[in-house]
């Protein structure tokens, strides 16, 4: 038992253990500084534990259940059997591989763990309260401090989660059975990715939206391919309809909602319900007020393009500092956060941070839309290849999608891209490349692929815009 | 129809400047014929035709200046449909006197490299590697102009940005300099270089000092400051941040230098007065101006004006940055050369009948390498970014060749593993091509000591200036007779002045001088390279 205040000091202290803190503690670690990483939780963070990856598994289990049993046009005939509890185990056994790797990647760059809920006790100094009564606390004295506090799913007022019936999306990666009904509030990533995962293991979905349309943000012609497929996989969806209130049947929920306009509120029963309907950044734990650092209206901490926030010692990579949420961005930020501490010259300048949604069929996005690029000033072109006509595509047995280039008319530079259809994930890595290089549509189109591939198409379509298609 | 942009016609080449064409409108021309020379900052290359076709348009004339990247010729490679571009060309055509920017302007890929201006704010079309660069050097990659495909930014563009930024300032100081002198007639600033002590007013004719309270500066520039002795509240400068002047290490140098160049020009004022003013009835600032070589243009004929560019440039800017960089300490010793002398003697007929001109360059090269194993601080290089000195391991020396266009270092490599006969075939052919300057910028790259034969115009001893990043290099003074003391006799003796720079922040005095005896040793006797 420890009592009382033990006083470490270190060069750089970063609170929390996700894809943000962990890289900027490795990072920081290799370039020589004195590095600890205090994590309330577990290591990995929401990508590790309660996002990214878990969602993966599910997405990539489910998915393989479902093709299997819906190959007849292949000359497969089978018909899976899914067993959840096993499945979620399998999931746990490798996010406990991921997330000891990340410790022992810290500690292997020279980086000191500690378990706790950091806050900042002065400029600089931050009190670690160990968890549990009687643990005591220790205080650490930093020169720079990194904060990489996440973020977590917004709550509903009235729909607190209970871990039983109202889940979080955490709490849904972690049912140990498949729920005969699911209702599921908003249509963005997370609910359809999530939609996509439980209506594949043969749960009867709902999905309720407040706005007209899914994924909202994304284009028209991208979000109309996957709500169809969704759709197709049986399920309901419900626009212009807000969760109002809930009460609890026998072994699951009545849910209300209201409706928008002129459109009716309804009313169903499901045996339980995610709410899904955004993130929002984790501060209340900092005592941000010790240090004086102000955030914006929804608690995001402000920061520059050094990842710096108002106080100068202060860093903020990751979800705490602000859409978009994504652990790739994260990452980004965290490398840059300890090369500036290092007093590297380093800096957020990239161009574009891709985006990608798991549903069948996958969205990967890369910097601009035409429109974006109308409206910024740029005189767009583009080149647009579907999947119908991709060998490769047919041979996966899928035919929805498509890989579009936008580029500048006069410089044609690659300006952005958009792809719908199976590895879109991966396919926007390219156009990613190019954006970030300089890339014209000549290089990618000039760029020799192997066939045959779905890359292919990325090809096809930067040949496209130069109207230079040769297979389309 | 072909537009022929300018390629990158050596690593990272950001211009060049045109020599002279071989061909011209109406000429037909194929693939890999030469149409131009091109000055580079590093060589005289040859530019080929990229394809067979007719030669439609020039787009510059010689002695422009060309931006990689820009169209410089328009080649007709179907013959017809030109129509159009072709009253475009004679359009250009009336105007080719203008600059190369000019005219390149009319043409039709004109945009691409001008669209700097055209893509809109807040996007940058430069790989990551080379935003990075730019951080590095503190230049904002917003404000560089591409000469990649499209306008794309490289890495080259954005350290031809630095300098800018670095010279800019300097070419500034020197001309509020100008005007200073002017305003202030030269007898007046004599006097006040006079009394320096009395007034402070230490840099009464050098650039304003810029006299604030604050500055805003990295610790480096700070740094930089301190080293040169200049008060960073002085330093002039444009740029600003949160409306508190912003310095940066370009600028504390370009206020040293002028300072420096100010301080020069005063007291030649002062020393000139007197004859100047007698010969020609003028006050000293024409010498004072001339000195500085930025006479303003109502000193009608007595100074001409050249662009300082191209080879001109680069020998100036790697001078500065070696002069600047590296503290410079030299060594000076007379070597006995009596053995040297006699070895290539013998050696010199056998050499002919390889076909082989023996020069005593091979020699001391040999020397040279013997000696620096045991002298590793002489053959590296301080990496200051990474707080790192590097060794090298291997031995390529660098040969100082005066050409007609300036200085020129072709570099002979692993040294220590080539033989006599081989060395001297290699130097001659080096220093031949460099004259005719044909050699490919490559050949210019990679040294890690140099040598520089000055005495081979004449005179004793010199001060070489450092091939930075090297940290050595050795002057040769003329070979000849001189008066020695043997046995308590003065008698003739062939012996060869040595002059050694070094890097003084890596190297010690005292390891130059055991580097210049220990060559002694070699050079009088050179049986001893055969251990």
């Amino acid at each position: 038992m420890v009592v009382g205040d033990v006083t470490t000091g270190t060069d750089v202290l970063v609170i929390g253990g996700g894809p943000g803190g962990y890289v900027a503690a490795i990072r920081a670690g290799q370039l020589g500084l004195d590095v600890t990483l205090v994590e309330m939780e577990s290591y990995g963070g929401t990508c590790l534990n309660h996002g990214c990856i878990p969602s993966k598994a599910l997405i990539s289990a489910s998915g393989l259940a479902h093709r299997a049993g819906a190959a007849e046009r292949m000359g497969v005939y089978a018909d899976p059997a899914v067993d959840m509890e096993a499945m979620v185990s399998w999931k746990d056994q490798l996010v406990g591989r991921l997330t000891s790797g990340v410790e022992s990647l810290v500690e292997r760059a020279g980086g000191t763990l500690m378990t706790g809920r950091a806050e900042f006790a002065g400029g600089d100094t931050a009190r670690i309260v160990k968890s549990g009564n009687g643990q005591g606390s220790e205080t650490v004295e930093f020169e720079h401090a990194v904060v990489a506090t996440g973020s977590r799913p917004i709550e509903l007022p009235g729909f607190e989660f209970d871990g039983e019936r109202i889940l979080s999306s955490r709490g849904a990666l972690a049912l140990e059975s498949v729920p005969e009904s699911l209702v599921i509030v908003g249509a963005g990533y997370i609910g359809m990715e999530l939609a996509t995962v439980f209506s594949k293991v043969g749960s009867d979905v709902t999905v309720i939206e407040q706005l007209d349309g899914v994924l909202p943000g994304y284009e028209a012609d991208v979000t109309e391919l996957v709500h169809d497929r969704v759709e197709s996989l049986g399920v309901d969806f419900y626009f212009g309809q807000t969760a109002r209130e809930w009460e609890r049947t026998g072994d699951g929920l009545l849910l209300r909602t209201d409706g928008d306009g002129d459109r009716e509120g309804i009313q169903f029963e499901a045996e339980r319900c995610l709410v899904a309907v955004g993130r929002e950044p984790v501060t209340d734990t900092l005592n941000l007020a010790a240090v004086d650092i102000e955030t914006d209206d929804r608690g995001v901490l402000r920061t520059d393009d050094q990842t710096r926030t108002s106080v100068d010692r202060i860093f903020a990579v990751g979800d705490v500092a602000g859409e978009p949420m994504l652990a790739h961005k994260a990452f980004a930020e965290g490398e840059v956060a300890a090369e500036v501490i290092a007093g590297e010259p380093s800096a957020l300048d990239h161009q574009a941070v891709p985006a990608a949604v798991f549903t069948d069929p996958e969205i990967g996005t890369v910097g601009m839309t035409e429109a974006e690029a109308a409206e910024a000033g740029f005189d767009p072109v583009v080149g647009q290849m579907p999947l119908r006509a991709s060998g490769r595509a047919l041979t996966l047995d899928e035919r929805e999608g498509f890989v579009r280039v936008v580029a500048d008319g006069e410089t044609r530079f690659v300006l952005g891209g958009q792809v719908v259809g199976p590895e879109a994930s991966e396919l926007i890595a390219e156009l990613g490349l190019a954006v970030e290089m300089g890339a014209t549509l000549a290089d990618v189109a000039s760029t020799v692929h192997v066939h045959p591939t779905l890359s292919e198409a990325v090809h096809e379509a930067a040949k496209g815009a130069r109207d230079e298609s040769i297979h389309y | 129809m072909f537009e022929y942009e300018l390629p990158d016609v050596g690593e990272g080449v950001a211009e060049g400047e045109i020599v002279v064409w071989h061909a011209e409108p109406g000429d037909q021309v194929s693939e890999d014929e030469v149409l131009a020379e091109v000055e580079t900052d590093k060589a005289v290359v040859d530019l080929p035709a990229p394809v067979d076709g007719v030669i439609e348009e020039l787009h510059a004339d010689p002695g422009d200046m060309v931006p990689v990247g820009q169209v410089v010729v328009t080649i007709d490679t179907a013959g017809g449909e030109a129509a159009t571009e072709q009253s475009d060309g004679t359009a250009a055509g009336a105007e080719t006197n203008g600059t190369a920017a000019e005219t390149g302007a009319d043409g039709v890929v004109a945009a691409t490299t001008e669209d700097g201006a055209n893509v809109p704010e807040g996007r940058v079309f430069a790989p990551p590697n080379v935003r990075q660069l730019a951080r590095e050097l503190d230049v904002d990659i917003g404000t560089v102009e591409g000469s990649g495909p499209g306008g794309r930014i490289t890495r080259a563009d954005v350290r031809t940005a630095a300098e800018d930024s670095v010279s800019g300032p300097s070419v500034d100081g020197t001309s509020v300099n100008g005007q200073e002198t002017e305003e202030t007639s030269a007898p007046k600033s004599a006097v006040s270089r006079r009394e320096p002590a009395d007034t402070g007013e230490t840099t009464e004719s050098g650039v304003e000092p810029a006299d604030r309270d604050r500055t805003l500066a990295v610790p480096a520039t700070r740094g930089v400051a301190s080293e040169l002795d200049v008060d960073i509240d002085e330093v002039p400068t444009d740029r600003n941040r949160d409306g508190e002047a912003f310095v940066q290490p370009g600028d504390v140098r370009a206020y040293a230098e002028a300072q420096q160049t100010a301080q020069a020009a005063d007291a030649g004022a002062v020393s000139e007065t007197t004859s100047e003013t007698a010969t020609t009835g003028e006050p000293a600032t024409a010498a004072t101006e001339t000195g500085v070589g930025d006479a303003d243009a109502t000193d009608e004929g007595a100074v001409r004006r050249e662009p300082y560019r191209g080879v001109r440039q680069t020998i100036g800017e790697a001078m500065a940055e070696s002069a600047y960089t590296a503290p410079h300490a030299s060594h000076h010793d007379m070597a006995p050369a009596g053995g040297l002398v006699e070895a290539r003697r013998r050696l010199k007929p056998r050499a002919e009948d390889e076909g082989v001109h023996l020069t005593y360059m091979p020699f001391v090269m040999k020397a040279v390498a013997a000696v620096l194993p045991e002298y590793p601080a002489m053959n590296a290089q301080l990496d200051e970014g990474a707080g790192e000195i590097l060794y090298h391991s291997q031995y390529n020396i660098g040969v100082a060749v005066a050409t007609d266009a300036g200085l020129m270092v072709p570099v002979v490599e692993d040294v220590d593993r080539k033989g006599l006969l081989e060395l001297a075939a290699e130097v001659n052919d080096v220093v031949e091509r460099a004259r005719n300057r044909e050699l490919a910028p490559g050949e210019l790259r990679g040294s890690t000591f140099t040598i520089t034969n000055f005495g081979a115009i004449g005179g004793e001893y010199a001060t070489p200036i450092l091939n930075y990043p090297e940290t050595g290099i050795l002057g040769m003074g003329e070979l000849r007779q001189r008066p020695v003391v043997e046995d308590g006799e003065v008698v003739a003796g062939h012996t060869l002045p040595l002059s050694v720079s070094i890097d003084h922040r890596v190297v010690d005095g005292a390891v130059s001088a055991g580097f210049c005896n220990d060559l002694k040793t070699y050079l009088e006797d050179p049986i001893h390279l055969l251990l």
